[in-house]
């Protein structure tokens, strides 16, 4: 079972410290959701955890090797990260931008037509990137990533521009793939987060503040604090957390 | 494969362009008369003076459109050009010391040869100028490159004043300057379409990295690419093809950026097809221009590098037109 660890992972620009003394320790079988205000360093810790920000100070490391090290066909192999958008620079099609993601793995490429009908892409496959929405863009980049069936995804704000009814897929779909493989999420929307995630991860100012499961962090006057805002936290069912709802007091 | 048909139509109709146009038009009977074995002086003029000049500029685009298309790869930019990292103000160094210095060396040797290590030193000098101050990436490559060129456009400048005097003419340097092609005898031909398959071979070896880098330079490490070695890479034979072209053309201009656009409004953006397209249109654009002028004030013949900037530029627009209309 492969395990996602920071161990005292700290990441500095300039003089200003990102990411302070983080310890996370990461597993198959829960849906991990990254929350906190804008600059408490959830991307950061994302892209450490995923190797491609090299930290100061600490480690980050998948199955023991530290992430930074692992050469990077190798890396991008086991690690699948998936930043909130990006820009190509040419006017790829979408079945190029997952031809590309599945270039890491060279038997992926026979998956290629299944994973563009299981993310409802196939009508969009031969449709260039400046034709189609930023929530398309978002299931064509979760389908490049997922292309290659890391042990580990990480993604930024996956659902941010999708539709309701593709959202719901979305977390459908990440739950499932949570179950055989650590899946972590940065998500902005704390009622999404709550209600989603298993596991809920809450970062101020670079530093791990709460670490639980996300009924127990939503109930936490952490939350309120570190956001400013006084969260109302109730159940449409009292008997099961995954109906817990959160709203912000007006 | 289903590009080989429409490639191979292009390249012999602007062989056929490059070899009837010149001083004296010749007819395609005449051409295919000429082809076929004729051994009369105007065949042999044909053959073995038009002819070989014709497939030397066909090369020269050739690598031009290859070195445009790895250029605007790496650099994720459609405005970057071959000349972009210092290549065209070492090749000028190069060629000005050669055209300028006795050296003792035959003239095509020394031209060309200093030519190629000009153009290829001041790209290492920008990989490592990038390098050393921690920005290796293509913005911190695309500043390094401007800072580099300027400097080498000053040295440029002082070398022609401290070295020209009344015998030796600034005008050949500056005609070198503006491109243009010498006919190669059969074994320089060989060599130099030896060098461009080579480069060919080599630059396909990119076509992947350059398309994930054409994600973006995160998606792309994201992918298992490792960015700074990769463009590192590509630079380095980018400027090699680049410097072999210079040394064989001169500074032939604009056919390395209009080329990769052609190729990409023709097969999409993905480099194992874009590059051998860039190629052919460079060849075909070289060709053609090569041609021209030699043809359009005869007996003077223009600098090729003056054809190439007039006809590619409206070209170019009239294309840019159509693709920017809704």
């Amino acid at each position: 079972m492969t395990r996602l660890t920071a161990r005292e992972l700290t990441v500095t620009a300039g003089t200003r410290r990102l990411l302070n003394s983080v310890n996370l320790d990461l597993a198959p079988g829960t849906l991990v959701g990254l929350i906190g205000p804008n600059g408490a360093g959830k991307s950061t810790l994302l892209r450490a955890l995923a190797g491609l920000t090299r930290p100061q100070a600490g480690i980050a490391t998948i199955d023991g090797q530290p992430a930074a090290d692992l050469p990077p066909q190798e890396r991008a192999r086991r690690i699948g990260y998936m930043p909130q958008t990006f820009q190509p620079a040419w006017d790829y099609s979408v079945r190029t931008v997952v031809e590309l993601g599945a270039s890491r793995v060279p038997s992926a490429g026979h998956r290629l037509d299944e994973i563009l009908r299981v993310h409802d892409l196939v009508d969009l496959a031969e449709r260039p990137w400046s034709r189609i929405s930023g929530g398309e863009r978002a299931r064509a980049l979760l389908a490049a990533t997922l292309v290659a069936e890391p042990a580990v995804l990480l993604a930024d704000e996956p659902g941010a521009s999708l539709d309701i009814g593709h959202r719901i897929d979305l977390m459908r779909r990440l739950h499932a793939y949570a179950r055989d493989q650590i899946v972590v999420l940065v998500l902005h929307d704390i009622e999404q987060a709550v209600r989603d995630c298993d596991r809920l991860v809450l970062l101020e100012r670079g530093r791990v503040v709460r670490d639980g499961p996300a009924g127990d962090v939503a109930r936490t006057s952490d939350l309120d604090r570190v956001f400013g805002v006084r969260f109302a936290c109730g159940q449409l069912d009292p008997n099961t957390d995954a109906m817990l709802m959160l709203r912000p007091e007006a | 494969m289903r590009l080989i048909l429409p490639i191979a139509a292009i390249l012999a109709l602007s062989l056929l362009f490059g070899l009837a146009a010149g001083h004296d038009w010749v007819g395609p009977a005449e051409i295919v008369r000429v082809l076929s074995g004729a051994e009369d002086l105007q065949a042999r003029l044909l053959r073995d003076w038009r002819l070989p000049r014709v497939l030397a500029a066909g090369l020269i685009g050739a690598m031009l459109g290859l070195s445009g298309a790895i250029f605007q790869g790496v650099f994720r930019n459609p405005l970057a050009e071959p000349y972009l990292l210092g290549a065209s103000g070492g090749a000028a160094i190069g060629a000005t010391v050669a055209l300028l210095v006795p050296l003792g060396l035959p003239s095509s040797l020394a031209l060309g040869g200093l030519a190629f290590l000009g153009a290829w030193a001041a790209t290492v000098l920008v990989l490592a100028v990038a390098r050393g101050s921690g920005a290796a990436d293509a913005a911190g490559l695309l500043l390094a490159g401007v800072a580099v060129a300027a400097m080498l456009g000053a040295i440029r400048s002082f070398l022609m004043l401290a070295l020209s005097d009344e015998t030796v003419s600034l005008q050949v340097v500056l005609s070198w300057t503006l491109g243009g092609i010498q006919t190669p005898d059969w074994a320089g031909l060989a060599l130099l379409t030896t060098l461009a398959a080579l480069a060919l071979g080599v630059s396909l070896s990119l076509a992947r990295g350059l398309d994930l880098l054409g994600l973006s330079e995160d998606q792309a490490r994201a992918f298992g690419l490792a960015t700074d070695r990769f463009t590192a890479r590509a630079v380095l034979i980018g400027a090699g093809v680049v410097a072999l072209a210079v040394a064989y053309g001169g500074l032939v201009a604009f056919v390395g950026l209009i080329a990769p656009h052609i190729a990409r409004w023709w097969v999409g953006p993905r480099h194992r097809a874009l590059l051998p397209v860039s190629a052919t249109t460079g060849a075909a654009l070289v060709m053609v221009c090569d041609g021209l002028a030699r043809a359009v004030l005869p007996p003077a013949e223009l600098p090729l590098g003056l054809v190439t900037a007039a006809a590619g530029g409206p070209f170019f627009l009239i294309l840019l037109r159509r693709r920017l209309r809704p």
